[in-house]
Order: C-alpha cells, then structure tokens, then sequence
C-alpha cells in the first residue's frame, strides 16, 4: 500500500479479498497518508466485497489526518458498524467537519430517482463557493450522468458509492497553478463487458474488458441498443477533455483512460463492477469568484 | 404557461420536475408527458414553444428523454400536424439537446426567444437546408413558387417539402386547386 490511497493502491487487497473464505480480515492502510475520492469509494467497494465474506474486517489506520478525512468524508457513517478500527472516532466526531475542498461526502445511493437530490446538493455548494455557471454545469453534468449509468447499469447489493473532492495544486500537465476537481464511482454491478455483451451488435467489442470500455466511451453505444441511449459517457469524455482533463473507467481487468486527443488502455487486475473517475482541471487564469479552498 | 391562440409557451423550468436542474431519464419522461399534455391540448395545426431558458443544467439522459423522443413522437405523426419549437439562446446546454437529436437524426426549430429568428438544432440533411430556408424567408409559400425559387422540378420540390414536414419543421397544407387538382403550401412554424 502506497502513501495515496487511490483504486490502484487496493488492487492487492481485491485480488486477496478473493479468497477470503470467513476469516477475520485486518485490512492494513496504516501506509496511508492521503486519500481521493477514487480511493475512497474503491475502498467503499472493497468492504461492500469483503464483509460479507469474512467474520471482522478490521481498518488498520495510522496518524489522525486520514481518519480525520474519512470521518468529515462520511466514510464511518456507512461503514463504522460494520468494521472495526484502531482510530479512536469519537474524537473525530468532535472536530470541525467544515471542508471547502470537499464538494461531495460519500454518497450511497441505490437508484436514479436519488439522483436529482444529489445534484442539488453539489450545485447549492458549487455557487456557494463561487464556481461559475459552466464550471458547475460541466460537473454536475458529469455527476449526474455517471451515477445515472451506476444506478441503471451497476445494479448491485449494495448499489454505488461516489466522492467529489476539489484540490488546490498545479494541474498535471500544464504546469499552473490551479484546482482540480475530481469525481468517483464505484459500483458492484456486472460491469461494463457484460452490460454491452447484451446487444449483439457489439459481439466484436466485447472480446476483451479494454475493447469494451473504449466502445462504451463512443456515442450511441448502449446495452439496450435504443435510439437515442448512449450518449452520456460520450459526453462526459468530450467535457472532461475540453477542460485538460480526463475520464476512466475500469471494469473487470481492464482499465481505459481518455484525453481530449487519446486514449490509454491497461490490463489491471480484476475489479469487481465498474468505476469511473473524472478530473476536470480548473486553471488558475480563470480564478472562480471566491476561492474554494 | 402563456397562450396566443394555436401557440402555447411551456416554460420548462416554470414545473414542479426539477426547477434550474434537469437531470436523469426519469424527470425527463415526467417532463416529456407534461409536454405531451400540452401538444394534445392544442389546435391540430398548433405549435408548442419548449421555453428552456429558465434551466441552468439539462444533462443528455433529460435532454434525449424529454425532447429527443418527443421530438422522434411528433416527426412519427403521434401529434398529428402539431409542432414543437425550442426557445433557448445559443449556450452550452444546447450541447446535450443536439447530442440527442443528431442521433436520433432529428432536428427542431430554435428561438432565442418568441417571435425571434428561427435556426435549426440537431441535424437536417443538407439539400432540405436550403428548402428550409426558402419557406422560412417566404412565411408560406405554395410548391410551385417553391420549385421555382429552389429551380427543381415539382416532385422533388414537394418531396423535400414532406420530408420536412414529417420532421415536424414546416407545415404543409393541400388546397383544393381547380379543376380538381390539390395545391400544397408551405409554412413555417416559427
């Protein structure tokens, strides 16, 4: 385990989460000294897999900025009856939750009518901190249509969880100074090669997870293969790429990230769902109305 | 909502599905019904104003299930001669409704406000553009005049003219023509 808590970093603890067979579980994330929205609800996904495949799972965590953010990110509030841990949480409880940079706690949400509330919630927040319309446009937008797809594609036990945090930091690939937000789902659906495996016409690209996730990315690519569907992912590809930013997706062992003028496949080790992150660069040339962080 | 006789203006924001922020298939169907509602209560020939400018965000999933099926409804000829124009300014959110439309390989009529000049969102194939324009500019305008002005012969004249009209961007009219022959004109809709 790296010091970043992101997806990647728990490929280890997935690919062992396989073979827990009811025993106790220690999972160890006292490495840990930071953690994003897509290490969170890969986290989120992780426990939903393992709990009810072993007697205990127990959060190793060290320091108190990590348990601190996953108390203001709402993590213990899903999770902290189901595991156990060596942060001591009732002093958590007590600190300040106030977080400018945190844009969205962990959200579980299980269909598309919880969607409307969440993006409410976001855009009353995004205008408090002075983001402009467009600005607060394009993410929602994004939000909105990625949890759409988790709550009709991802059904699952335990639904989806997301996370949207902002950073203040020079944004990768550009060298200025700026902030960057970024969003993350996670769901426990049959994924994305199973879900397009459903229409016929995509038999040619589903061979492989990578195949799959680049086809899905395209305009009018759905499982249903009914006019007029497919057209969200398409569109949040092209918004996160007119911002310099980026959008993957990750199902089964294969993982595709998309520019605005490129995509990058990878084999990756098995992810049980699907999970999409997106960065939406802001740069600092543009500066919002009132800081947020 | 404000009436002038065949024209009705929905104001979309003005409902109770989601205020300023538009999002899911879900509002979007709710939204869709509403609009139908209000298409079946107008005159056969009647044009309904979709008055979007009060929505800050309309994601794809609304936009392609309350406009974009309606849209594919009224060119199936579900609302008989009734038809729909979108009152929206030239910003990002029409992105997602011309998404939607373009796969669909439809198109609507659009003003920025009522009474403004009409263009086009979505897509309409390239030799109905120049039709399109022509009745537009005339107001109404008979297939005769029409073939005349595109310089095209009768039939191809009035075949552009249907394709159109089934599109749901003009309406077309038959007239009686003496002796016993049938006039159609074109009109626009906004």
């Amino acid at each position: 385990m790296s010091g970043m808590l992101t997806l990647g970093s728990l490929d280890p603890a997935f690919e062992a989460a396989a073979r827990v067979e009811g025993e106790p579980v220690v999972l160890d994330l006292r490495p840990v000294s930071f953690v994003e929205p897509a290490g969170i609800c890969g986290l989120a996904a992780l426990l939903e897999f393992l709990v009810p495949r072993c007697e205990e799972v127990d959060l190793a965590l060290s320091g108190r900025d990590v348990p601190a953010y996953l108390e203001r990110m709402d993590f213990f509030r899903h999770f902290g009856g189901r595991v156990k841990t060596n942060a001591d949480l009732a002093s958590l409880e007590e600190r300040q939750r106030h977080n400018p940079g945190t844009l969205q706690e962990l959200i579980n949400f299980h269909t598309e009518e919880e969607i409307p509330g969440i993006i409410h919630r976001i855009s009353e927040i995004l205008e408090n901190q002075g983001y402009r319309v467009r600005e607060r446009v394009a993410i929602c937008s994004v939000l909105s249509e990625i949890c759409a797809n988790a709550a009709e594609h991802g059904r699952s036990s335990f639904g989806a969880y997301a996370a949207v945090q902002a950073y203040h930091h020079v944004v990768s690939g550009t060298g200025r100074r700026g902030e960057e937000v970024l969003i993350a789902i996670a769901d426990g659906g049959p994924g994305v090669r199973e879900t397009l495996s459903h229409n016929p016409k995509y038999a040619e690209h589903t061979t492989t997870d990578n195949d799959a996730l680049r086809h899905a990315m395209m305009m009018g690519v759905s499982g249903t293969g009914e006019l007029g569907r497919g057209g969200g992912l398409a569109l949040v590809a092209q918004i996160s790429g007119r911002a310099g930013g980026s959008l993957s997706l990750r199902s089964g062992t294969g993982r595709v990230t998309a520019y605005e003028d490129r995509k990058n496949s990878r084999n990756v080790p098995f992810f049980p769902g699907t999970f999409v992150r997106v960065s939406l660069p802001r740069l600092a040339q543009e500066p919002p109305e009132k800081s947020s962080r | 909502m404000t009436e002038d006789r065949s024209r009705l203006v929905y104001e979309v924001a003005g409902g109770d599905f989601g205020g300023k922020l538009m999002v899911t298939r879900s509002t979007g169907r709710a939204v869709r019904e509403a609009l139908g509602e209000a298409l079946e209560g107008l005159p056969k020939d009647g044009t309904l104003y979709v008055d979007t400018r009060g929505v800050e965000l309309m994601d794809y999933s609304f936009a392609d299930e309350a406009l974009g099926v309606l849209v594919s409804r009224v060119a199936g000829g579900e609302y008989g001669d009734r038809r729909l124009v979108l009152v929206e300014e030239d910003r990002d959110m029409l992105e997602n409704i011309e998404a939607s439309l373009r796969q669909r390989s439809l198109a609507m009529i659009r003003v920025d406000e009522v009474g403004g000049e009409p263009g086009i969102v979505g897509t309409v194939p390239d030799h109905l553009v120049d039709t399109l324009e022509e009745i537009r500019t005339a107001g109404s305008i008979t297939n005769a005049d029409l073939a005349k002005k595109l310089g095209v012969n009768h039939t191809a004249c009035n075949n552009r003219a249907t394709r159109l009209a089934k599109l749901g961007l003009i309406h077309r009219k038959v007239e009686t023509a003496a002796p016993g022959g049938r006039q159609y004109t074109y009109e626009r809709i906004a």
